[in-house]
């Protein structure tokens, strides 16, 4: 197979990311959105660090994971509390701030 | 170049007088007033010892120079924080402080009622600081510093009886009516340092060949804008009229003496680049022409004195642009007109406060009539300023203003008619006006209304009027004998060497002038003669209306762009239009309206927002492949 | 066999030790007794500050780019920018210092007996302290790093910690914790699309070293570069809240605790600048026919968005948002430049602009009534003759920010326009200085609302200011207001350490 479908897979998972960020409601989903644009990015690395015959792209990825970890840590923190105080996690909710 | 150590104190002196008053509160209101004028005459006495110490020099060493300190040096761009007191120079710091002296006597009396009159002395002193600054800084960016200063301190006095709301809508106004001059200033200083990378006048004016033609016009152009912007030349000329909210010694200082005049001052200053850049020039006389023509008019029509007398300002002042239009041989005649306008003009405004002094602060010159009898004198010092503009001989206005009538049909040509004629015109206009003024106001019948008889102002104003009233006689003979203002601004101004050709011999130009000013006087007697009603008559001709509502200024700038913005924003609520109107509201209020339609972009949604970043990502893309494809 | 990297321990001291306080902050928070915890966490910040500070003193003359391996280069403009960060970062702590602007407890419900008993109690969030360490050592580690990886880490590292403070405001708290939502997401969003870029950077020059990008020019595949380019900056313009990726400026700046939301805003544009810098005039100057014409249009957008937005604003702190997104404006002009004078120029204006922004944020944290904070506009009329020191020191901060002449604002927003010009972008200098006469007006009118109109209502006080606040406002200001008269102290620093090594 092509090595260039894997870029077109990374590309498409991306895009679905990118568009569920936006369609999305539920603060959970649109951050799993997210996980999933950042995969798409992985993606990406390793397979260029294929087509660069070089071990950098690899080595992003494992980096990328733990950070992703890491917000994932924060994000759910603060998506946990504000469910808390609104009994809702629809990200159309807290729309207080505005003009 | 010399360097002397007093320049400093003519602005250190009245910048720290303005800080102690304004610092010292209350504790200052029985004495601040005396210290704000005697600090306001020591930087006159300043002034006249460096003026006769420059006499004594020889004329290629008159200038002098004093360096503060090092303001802004990175790689090769320097700018120091320097002062350059030369020819030019100080004959406005002598203006400044002399005229500023006196009105500084005059606001003891006429501000003694007022609560705030410490507050009122600290921003005169600020403003003479800042005025001293302007015309003493030795490159456009020291000017600039003082060029904000002045519009500041000017801010502060139009709005002094800031309770009033109409009053701070003016001084708002004013303020950002300057500020649109002001962007024109900043960009002249920008492309001048990206052409010359020096923005001293010393430094321009050794490398002027540089500079493309076309560099040069742009300059020429943005210090256009911003002298228009200062000196209420059209098109920025509307706020000038509101500003007569501040009180009359501030009408007289700053917008009949000296601020309104540093346009005029900033044109001779940039001489070089002018003489250089014959678009820019061009646009300098239309401008000029417009404006002494539009002030004129709008002069005939006004019934509140103040606004009368600040028509005629624009229009003198439009005298002074034209004659910096001319070239070099004009720079002095604008320099001699705006000097002895400085008196005949300052008086005339000290003159018409010591009327609404004696009158309850009524401004409307339809509720005055026969007030001659009763304050002789200020009617006396008033007519002299009057002989004085309409250009009587051997009156001051006579002197200068002729000078720039024969200059302009020396031009030659179909421009030197056409700029003759209009300096003729507006001569006439002139006459008609400011004796409608004189004649609405000191004769014909009582119309006030009631019973308290008018009365004369006290000594402490009438003193500083006489003596602006013999400047208004004696400076046009002192300064015009034996050509001595132009001898004197030579070295500053490089007039051409041979003499300009004289098309019209000088005599013949005054007899038209005269001629026109005796046609002019003639038509305000015949139609102001006679009792008067004590209102506005309703039934006038279309010119008069127009007139009545400055030729639609506030209206065109109104229907052009303010009306599209506001139905913008019909659909939103609690729209406030919070500052000015004019050009500037119209500015503002496009702003506004866009503000608030961007405003609705921000709907709180964060998928909204992103996509936002979406589109914006994609935009980008595009945008990329677009530019390089 | 391994061999152990090298690492230049001495280069890197100043990101460590902020680093190294950040940790023990957190190892106090577990071990140590409430009583005397939020002394000694202001205490170790403080001093680990001071210790940066004066650790990048001593190596302000050295530089390498073998720092950390090839992650990370130490030169001039790098100190400067570090430095930057952390000075205002020193004032920025004295401001979070003031504890009653955080929760109480971030766990309890708005409104619920919990948060009541927290409030009681008199409990502080002295985790603010650690999150602030990180952000800042992120913060200094971002204008360094010199890989893609390194740059994603540092922009993770000072994101995360932002997005948890900016939800621990003790008033509003709802509001609070809905910028905290938003910033996060938003900024996760961004974030991913810089990694995307990047992969697509890695994949066009085969190394993720920002060197190697830019030696790559011309023998590989423009598409990549194209693609990279523009997501990497999507990543930084977010950051730096450029226009179209402001949108979450606003919301967060009025949600977030104050004095968060004044580090934010300073201390987040000197890193994310800094890295722009170093990013565009390293990694793509071989490319600016690409990216130069889209980041001049965001300019000009951004300038003329930010102010003609600001005016319609009613809440001080939207107000202060959308200035800071007009002065992103102003600050890429000085990207855009791509010259020595630009860098030199984004140097002062960072470091101008930061301390006016915090000294601006912290005043408006001492206009409050009964129930807080109070930002709308209409509330602070004639507060200038109620306080008239407070008054006069909020109108000479925004007169900076309107660039009037003897302010820091103005020498700024001259050197960088200046540069634009030399660079020859007109139409970018044009703008700038149209977009600077609207901002001045919205500016004066505030300025008017405080001072020269009459107060409606006095339910509104300025609070006297703990000794904290008040050095930290008062050392802003005066640093301001010295670098205004006489600019050419940093002038000529700035230009002194205005050079990016390769």
């Amino acid at each position: 197979m092509a090595i260039a479908n894997y870029l077109y897979l990374s590309a498409i998972l991306f895009t679905i990311g990118a568009i569920g960020v936006v369609v999305r409601r539920n603060s959970i989903v649109v951050f799993m959105c997210i996980e999933l644009m950042l995969n798409a990015a992985n993606l990406a690395f390793v397979t260029f660090a294929r087509i660069n015959s070089n071990l950098e792209g690899q080595v992003v990825a494992f980096f990328t994971m733990v950070v992703a970890a890491c917000e994932v840590v924060v994000g759910l923190a603060i998506i946990v509390t504000i469910y808390r105080s609104r009994r809702s996690a629809s990200v159309d909710d807290a729309s207080l701030l505005k003009r | 170049m010399q360097t002397s150590e007093n320049l400093l104190w003519l602005i250190a002196l009245p910048l720290f007088s303005s800080a102690i008053l304004l610092l010292a509160g209350k504790r200052a209101n029985s004495w601040g007033h005396i210290m704000g004028t005697i600090v306001s005459a020591s930087t006159f006495t300043i002034g006249v010892v460096e003026f006769f110490a420059m006499q004594g020099r020889a004329e290629e060493s008159r200038a002098v120079t004093q360096k503060l300190f090092t303001w802004i040096s990175v790689g090769s761009f320097n700018v120091d924080a320097s002062l350059l007191l030369d020819q030019l120079s100080i004959c406005f710091v002598l203006l400044i402080t002399g005229v500023g002296t006196l009105i500084h006597v005059y606001s003891i009396a006429y501000m003694s009622h007022d609560l705030d009159r410490r507050r009122f002395f600290a921003y005169l002193n600020l403003f003479i600081a800042a005025m001293l600054l302007l015309v003493l800084g030795d490159s456009y960016l020291n000017l600039y510093v003082g060029w904000e200063g002045v519009g500041l301190a000017s801010y502060l006095l139009i709005g002094f009886w800031n309770q009033k709301p109409a009053y701070a809508t003016a001084a708002k106004k004013a303020f950002v009516a300057n500020r649109v001059g002001d962007v024109g200033l900043s960009l002249a200083i920008m492309i001048a340092f990206a052409t010359f990378g020096d923005v001293s006048f010393s430094g321009m004016k050794e490398n002027i060949d540089q500079a493309s033609s076309t560099q040069l016009t742009a300059i020429g152009l943005m210090l256009l804008l911003a002298a228009c912007g200062k000196s209420a030349q059209f098109p920025l000329q509307s706020w000038l009229g509101d500003a007569m909210a501040g009180p009359t010694p501030v009408s007289a200082l700053i917008h009949a003496a000296t601020m309104v005049t540093a346009g005029v001052y900033l044109i001779t200053r940039s001489n070089f680049v002018f003489d250089e850049a014959p678009v820019a020039q061009l646009m300098v006389l239309i401008i000029g022409g417009v404006t002494l023509l539009f002030g004129a008019i709008i002069g005939t029509a006004k019934d509140d004195i103040k606004k009368a007398l600040a028509a005629s300002t624009m229009s003198q002042i439009g005298y002074m642009i034209l004659a910096t239009g001319l070239g070099p041989i004009g720079y002095a005649f604008a320099i001699m007109h705006l000097l002895t306008h400085g008196f005949f003009k300052a008086s005339m405004f000290l003159g018409a406060g010591s009327v609404m002094h004696g009158m309850k602060d009524e401004v409307n010159m339809r509720k005055y009539g026969g007030i001659g009898k009763f304050m002789p004198i200020t009617a006396l010092t008033f007519g002299l300023g009057y002989l004085a503009i309409i250009g009587v001989p051997p009156f001051a206005g006579f002197y200068s203003k002729d000078k720039i009538i024969e200059t302009a049909f020396n031009e030659g040509g179909i421009k030197g008619l056409a700029l003759g004629l209009a300096t003729l015109l507006g001569a006439m206009i002139t006459a008609f006006y400011m004796t409608r003024v004189v004649i609405l106001t000191f004769f014909g019948n009582e119309r006030w209304g009631h019973k308290d008889e008018p009365h004369e102002s006290p000594a402490l104003m009438l003193i500083p009027i006489g003596l602006l009233s013999v400047g208004s006689v004696a400076s046009g003979y002192l300064l015009s004998r034996g050509e001595s203002l132009v001898h004197w601004l030579e070295p500053v101004v490089n007039p051409l060497k041979e003499h300009h050709k004289e098309l019209l011999p000088p005599i013949v130009v005054s007899l038209m002038t005269l001629a026109v000013v005796v046609i002019g006087i003639s038509i305000a007697v015949l139609k102001y003669r006679g009792d008067q009603l004590d209102k506005a008559p309703e039934k006038v001709s279309i010119l008069t209306k127009a007139a009545r509502r400055d030729l639609f200024q506030d209206d065109f700038n109104e229907a052009t762009l303010m009306r599209p913005g506001q139905s913008l924003v019909k659909n939103l609520l609690n729209i406030d239009y919070l500052l000015i109107d004019g050009l500037v509201r119209a500015v503002g209020g496009v702003s506004i309206s866009t503000g608030n339609k961007l405003r609705t972009l921000q709907n709180g949604y964060v998928r909204s927002y992103a996509l936002m970043m979406v589109i914006g990502a994609l935009a980008l893309i595009a945008t990329i492949w677009a530019v390089t494809a | 066999m391994l061999t152990a990297p090298a690492l230049s321990y001495m280069l890197l001291s100043p990101m460590l030790i902020v680093f190294a306080a950040a940790v023990i902050g957190v190892l106090i928070e577990a071990f140590m007794g409430r009583a005397h915890r939020a002394a000694v966490q202001l205490t170790v910040s403080i001093g680990a500050l001071l210790l940066s500070l004066l650790q990048l003193w001593r190596i302000r003359d050295l530089s390498s780019t073998t720092a950390a391996v090839n992650s990370v280069t130490i030169d001039k403009a790098g100190i400067f920018l570090q430095a930057t960060v952390v000075i205002l970062a020193l004032i920025a702590v004295l401001l979070i210092a003031d504890q009653d602007n955080f929760t109480a407890q971030a766990s309890a419900i708005p409104g619920s007996n919990e948060e009541a008993i927290a409030l009681q109690l008199k409990n502080q969030q002295t985790e603010i302290f650690p999150l602030f360490l990180f952000a800042v050592a992120g913060m200094m580690l971002f204008p360094v790093a010199t890989d893609l990886i390194t740059l994603f880490v540092a922009l993770e590292v000072f994101s995360l910690p932002l997005y948890l403070l900016a939800g621990l405001s003790r008033r509003k708290r709802l509001l609070s914790q809905e910028a905290a939502l938003k910033y996060f997401l938003l900024g996760a969003y961004a974030s991913a699309f810089f990694l995307f870029g990047a992969a697509f950077l890695y994949g066009y020059a085969g190394t993720i070293s920002l060197v190697g990008i830019s030696a790559a020019a011309g023998s590989a595949n423009e598409v990549f570069l194209l693609i990279g380019i523009v997501f990497v900056s999507v990543g930084l313009l977010f950051k730096i809240s450029a226009v179209p990726f402001h949108s979450w400026t606003p919301d967060v700046y009025q949600g977030a605790p104050t004095p968060i939301t004044a580090f934010m805003a300073a201390c987040t544009k000197v890193a994310a600048f800094g890295a722009i810098l170093r990013i565009f005039y390293i990694g793509f100057a071989e490319a600016e026919t690409l990216w130069r014409p889209i980041i001049t249009i965001i300019a000009i957008l951004t300038m003329l968005l930010g102010s003609v937005v600001a005016i319609a604003q009613r809440d001080v702190k939207r107000m202060l948002a959308y200035s800071s997104i007009a002065h992103a404006g102003f600050l890429l002009s000085g990207v855009v430049a791509l010259n020595k004078e630009g860098l030199a120029a984004s140097l002062f204006y960072l470091m101008a602009y930061g301390l006016t922004t915090l000294a601006a944020f912290g005043i408006i944290g001492l206009v409050r009534d009964s129930s807080g904070e109070v930002t709308d506009l209409n509330r602070w009329i004639g507060l200038g003759k109620k306080s008239p020191v407070v008054g006069a020191v909020f109108a000479f901060l925004l007169l900076s920010f309107a660039g009037i002449p003897l302010t820091s604002g103005f020498i700024g927003k001259f050197a960088i326009f200046s540069a634009a010009y030399q660079s020859g972008n007109i139409a970018l200098v044009v703008t700038g200085v149209l977009a600077s006469a609207i901002a001045a007006f919205f500016y004066i009118r505030v300025i008017i609302m405080v001072f020269f109109t009459d107060p409606v209502n006095d339910s509104v006080s300025i609070i006297i200011p703990s000794v904290k606040s008040r050095i930290s406002i008062t050392v802003a200001t005066v640093i301001s207001a010295v670098i205004g008269v006489a600019p050419s102290l940093l002038l000529n620093v700035a230009e002194n350490f205005s050079t990016f090594i390769k």
